[in-house]
């Protein structure tokens, strides 16, 4: 199978500071892949560039055989909104909108009729377990509710790739893994690649594959999962 | 804990210090403001105590000689001339404010602009009117303002004491003859319009300190600083941007001190050194705006609590309910219940519609959140963009803070809007005749004392000025009913640009200056024909006389003059249909020009408290904002969002506030005048729009820190 998205040779610096010093990994379709490494190792830079959010100083993204890092920043925006989804460690959701119309918002921001965005959103809370909770504000939610209904929000819009950065990171471990459990069953349904950053060996399990990055390089994989 | 606090606010960094130019330059607008209004008030009492010396009150008793006094007044190319005669009766007489002697028969003083007007034009246009000795100028002790057109005329006691109004006066007066209460009533309502914006604009910014220190604060709580002492950190800090912009604030008020007087806010404009402050108002500034702010601070923080894990809202603020429609609604129906029912006397008439004004301007303040909310509500149930439910579901969660920044905009535009529809309907309706109208051309003297008639060699020497076209006569009606006129003119006499007799009358029944009140003089007039035969209307005295000219100054003067001349015993000198009316029009124009800098003020500030309020939203929203963002939400998204929650409320907001404003000034101008409401004219929707667009240009300011705020690094969570 062939990499649906590849870093290769990356080089980032944040000013004079070095994060990523000639990171390559590839990642196939449908693969999950986990991201780790300890603080400041450049695992959520090299997410990012993978991401098309940060542009590397050197080297190459390719997304399904494409460059993204020579795109423009509106076709580099286009992509992440169209092609991409993310769940990040909290603060996610806009405070104002109900549950419901955070799921949606990446198909109204992709220009679909309200309706049918609130539609397909629905949908996803008696997947997600999370019925009943529509209409609530993000401040009325738990930890792991609010996770729940941001990996809903990631996946809503069927994105080829599902960008996660340390998607359990807030959440207390039982509820880490009852999250991590709803990602990844409906990542395989999707048929969806995610690229997981964590820097828990429990989380990074659930992956197909880990990668390790140190002083900004990616490590030979240490373990394919059966 | 206070010197730790200032220490905080003055050495805190580029951010502290930035927060503490922003609350100073707001408290510095705001004490320039309050000052220019406090200097304002004593203007206004100054002027008012100047002008009660040129009308004093009879008055008798003490060792002084009785002074002959008579105020008339005369007009000159439109503008009113003050005329004073004056005649001593003995050595001890008074001596009238501005100059140093009483003038003798003969002899008279000019103020500074009426010796200007004096100079410029030809003796048979103005200067013949006062004949004699020119003796000097009127101080400025007399003059109401540096503009006043005043002359004071020496005459014999037996020439004054026949005048119309003459009185003696023992002592020149110094009590203001109009109510302080209204004049200061007005101000205070010019006040409240200004001060309004500002006092909200020190408040958001000082809540969005409180946010913007959350970080602070937290760690303070931490190791064990009380709720107590962030407030009086928060206080300090408030205080010390107070006292810094109350500083500048004076500086700025006697910067534009000259400039400010020099506005014709009264109609006239302000010596520079009426506009003064007492001891007193300085204290009440100096302290008590510092005071004030550190108050605001305190009640800014109220609504947020510091807690060691950063700043919280204290409650989610409950939905506001539809009862709050109901003192606007109280204060409309006031107005509309005014239509049927007018108090004949004025404080009556106060009494009904200032409640009604209050209690629309409290009531628009107090409704302000429920429409918001209702109005956020709408926009989001039919949102089909996510820009428009974000900004929507927001101002629908807590309406009162997205209406709280466009408060002060709400009042100050609604007063204006009353103040505006007021005086352009009155100016329409009450202002000069258009040039070129026969109106226009119109002289009329009204005899005080009825002559039997008038001297052939009058009418030559009227006729002999180049530019006039008739003069006439007319003679009192004797025969004085409910709807007659209380002249009667023989029908050859009748110039026909004035109207016409009904077939075969021979003498018709006319108003003394040819027109109807508040009617145009019209060729095709047809005036009742009068009970009165030719050989009778030739015994009847003459009551006024008629000048029709071609309009221009140069006529209309010299038949002044020579009317002047003639009988110098008139009350209010010859006069154009417009002379009072301009005179009173410039007063109204002057407070629209005051109106227009309360716009554009208060809008440039609505703007300010508008640009602090978003940078609060996106310090709060900064994460979300910048996670949708790298999910690929463009920016412009973003910036509708913001735009959406600010720009909407505003323009929602200016445009019932400018229709409840103009609403009740037809409500006004109907119980209490009889006039329908003229639209205002294109430079008041020109300055609304300039205003906005000023307040639309400071919220724009704020994008680019949307942009900073939301990059990539926010979304780093390690």
């Amino acid at each position: 199978m062939s990499a649906v998205i590849e870093a290769r040779e990356v080089e980032f610096s944040f000013g004079r500071t070095p994060a990523l010093r000639g990171a390559s990994v590839a990642v196939e379709a449908g693969e999950i892949l986990a991201i780790m490494g300890p603080s400041g190792s450049g695992k959520s830079t090299l997410l990012h560039c993978l991401a098309g959010i940060l542009v590397p100083d050197a080297g190459e993204i390719l997304f399904a055989g494409a460059r993204i890092d020579t795109m423009a920043e509106t076709e580099r925006s286009s992509l992440r909104r169209d092609r991409f989804g993310f769940v990040f460690q909290f603060g996610q959701l806009v405070p104002e909108l109900t549950a419901v119309e955070n799921v949606a918002l990446p198909l109204l921001l992709s220009g679909v009729r309200r309706a049918q965005a609130l539609r397909r959103a629905r949908a996803w809370f008696e997947r997600l377990g999370l019925d009943g909770l529509q209409q609530r504000r993000s401040g009325e939610l738990s930890g792991g509710q609010a996770q729940r209904v941001a990996l809903a929000r990631g996946l809503v819009a069927e994105p080829q790739v599902l960008f996660a950065d340390e998607p359990t990171g807030a959440l207390d471990s039982l509820t880490g893994e009852q999250v991590m459990d709803l990602l990844v069953d409906a990542a395989r349904e999707q048929g969806t690649t995610v690229i997981l950053v964590t820097h828990e060996p429990r989380i990074a399990a659930y992956a197909d594959r880990e990668v390790m990055v140190r002083d900004g390089r990616v490590n030979a994989p240490d373990r394919i999962a059966s | 804990m206070i010197a730790f606090a200032f220490r905080l606010a003055v050495a805190g960094g580029r951010e502290a210090l930035t927060r503490l130019v922003v609350i100073a330059a707001a408290v510095a607008v705001g004490t320039g403001l309050l000052l220019t209004t406090l200097a304002g008030v004593n203007a206004v009492n100054a002027q008012l105590t100047r002008y009660a010396s040129v009308y004093p009150s009879a008055s008798t008793g003490g060792d002084a000689d009785p002074l002959w006094w008579s105020t008339r007044d005369d007009y000159f190319h439109g503008r009113q001339i003050t005329r004073i005669d004056v005649a001593a009766t003995g050595p001890n007489a008074p001596t009238p404010n501005g100059i140093p002697a009483t003038p003798a028969a003969g002899e008279y003083y000019a103020s500074p602009s009426l010796r200007t007007l004096l100079a410029a034009h030809p003796a048979d246009q103005l200067r013949d009117r006062y004949p004699g000795r020119d003796l000097g100028v009127v101080g400025p002790a007399a003059l109401t303002s540096p503009d006043t057109l005043l002359v004071i005329v020496g005459g014999t006691p037996d020439e004054v004491g026949k005048l119309p109004n003459a009185k003696q006066v023992t002592s020149v007066g110094d009590k203001p003859a109009l109510p302080e209460t209204t004049v200061n009533l007005i101000l205070g309502v010019v006040a409240g319009g200004l001060l309004f914006p500002v006092l909200i604009f020190i408040g958001t910014a000082t809540r969005l300190s409180a946010a913007r220190r959350e970080q602070r604060f937290a760690a303070m709580r931490l190791v064990g600083a009380t709720p107590k002492q962030i407030s009086v950190v928060a206080a300090v800090e408030a205080t010390a941007a107070a006292v810094a912009g109350t500083a500048v604030g004076f500086l700025l008020f006697y910067a534009f001190r000259g400039p400010l007087a020099g506005i014709p806010f009264t109609g006239m404009p302000f010596f520079p050194s009426d506009m003064s402050l007492g001891v007193l108002d300085v204290l009440l500034v100096a302290l008590g705006v510092p005071a004030g702010a550190a108050v605001a601070a305190q009640v800014s923080l109220r609504r947020v609590r510091i807690s060691p894990l950063g700043v919280t809202r204290r409650v989610t603020p409950r939905a506001p309910r539809a009862y709050r429609l109901i003192p606007a609604v109280l204060g409309v129906a006031v107005l509309f219940f005014a239509l049927g029912f007018r108090p004949e006397t004025s404080d009556g008439q106060t009494a009904v519609f200032l409640p009604g004004l209050l209690l629309i301007m409290a009531g628009l303040v107090f409704a302000g959140p429920w429409l918001t909310m209702v109005g956020a509500r709408v926009m989001a149930r039919y949102a089909s963009r996510p820009a428009t439910l974000i900004a929507a579901r927001r101002l629908a969660d807590n309406p009162k803070a997205g209406f709280r920044a466009i408060s002060g905009i709400m009042l100050a535009l609604f007063v204006t809007s009353v103040a505006v529809g007021v005086i352009t309907t009155i100016v329409a309706n009450r202002g000069p005749a258009p040039v070129g109208s026969t109106d226009a051309g119109t002289v009329t003297t009204v005899f005080d004392e009825k002559a039997s008639s008038v001297p052939d060699t009058l009418f030559a020497e009227l006729h002999a000025i180049s530019g006039v076209r008739s003069a006439t006569a007319i003679r009192e009606n004797p025969v004085l009913t409910g709807s007659s006129e209380v002249g009667v003119i023989a029908c050859t006499d009748l110039p026909g640009a004035y109207g016409r007799c009904a077939e075969g009358a021979t003498v018709a029944e006319v108003p003394l200056g040819l027109s109807l009140w508040q009617e145009s003089a019209s060729s095709t007039k047809f005036w009742h024909t009068a009970s009165v035969t030719l050989d009778e209307l030739q015994r009847l005295p003459v009551v006024s006389i008629v000048v029709g000219t071609d309009g221009s100054a140069t006529a209309i003067e010299r038949t002044r003059t020579v009317l002047e001349i003639a009988y110098p015993t008139f009350w209010v000198g010859p006069n154009v249909p417009g002379d009072f009316e301009s005179d009173f029009a410039n007063t109204l124009r002057g407070w629209e020009q005051l109106a227009n800098v309360i716009i554009i003020a208060s809008l440039a500030l609505g703007g300010c408290s508008l640009a602090v309020s978003v940078i609060g939203g996106l310090t709060e929203r900064r994460r979300p904002f910048s996670l949708l963002r790298l999910s690929g939400a463009p920016v412009r998204v973003l910036r509708r969002v913001v735009a959406l929650e600010s720009a909407v409320p505003m323009l929602a907001v200016a445009a019932i506030a400018i229709g409840m404003g103009l609403l009740a000034a037809h409500l006004f101008l109907r119980a209490q005048m009889d006039y329908t409401l003229v639209a205002p004219e294109p430079r008041f929707y020109v300055i609304i729009v300039v205003g906005l667009a000023t307040c639309l240009g400071v919220i724009a300011a704020t994008m680019p820190l949307l942009e900073r705020v939301t990059g990539p690094e926010t979304a780093r969570s390690e």
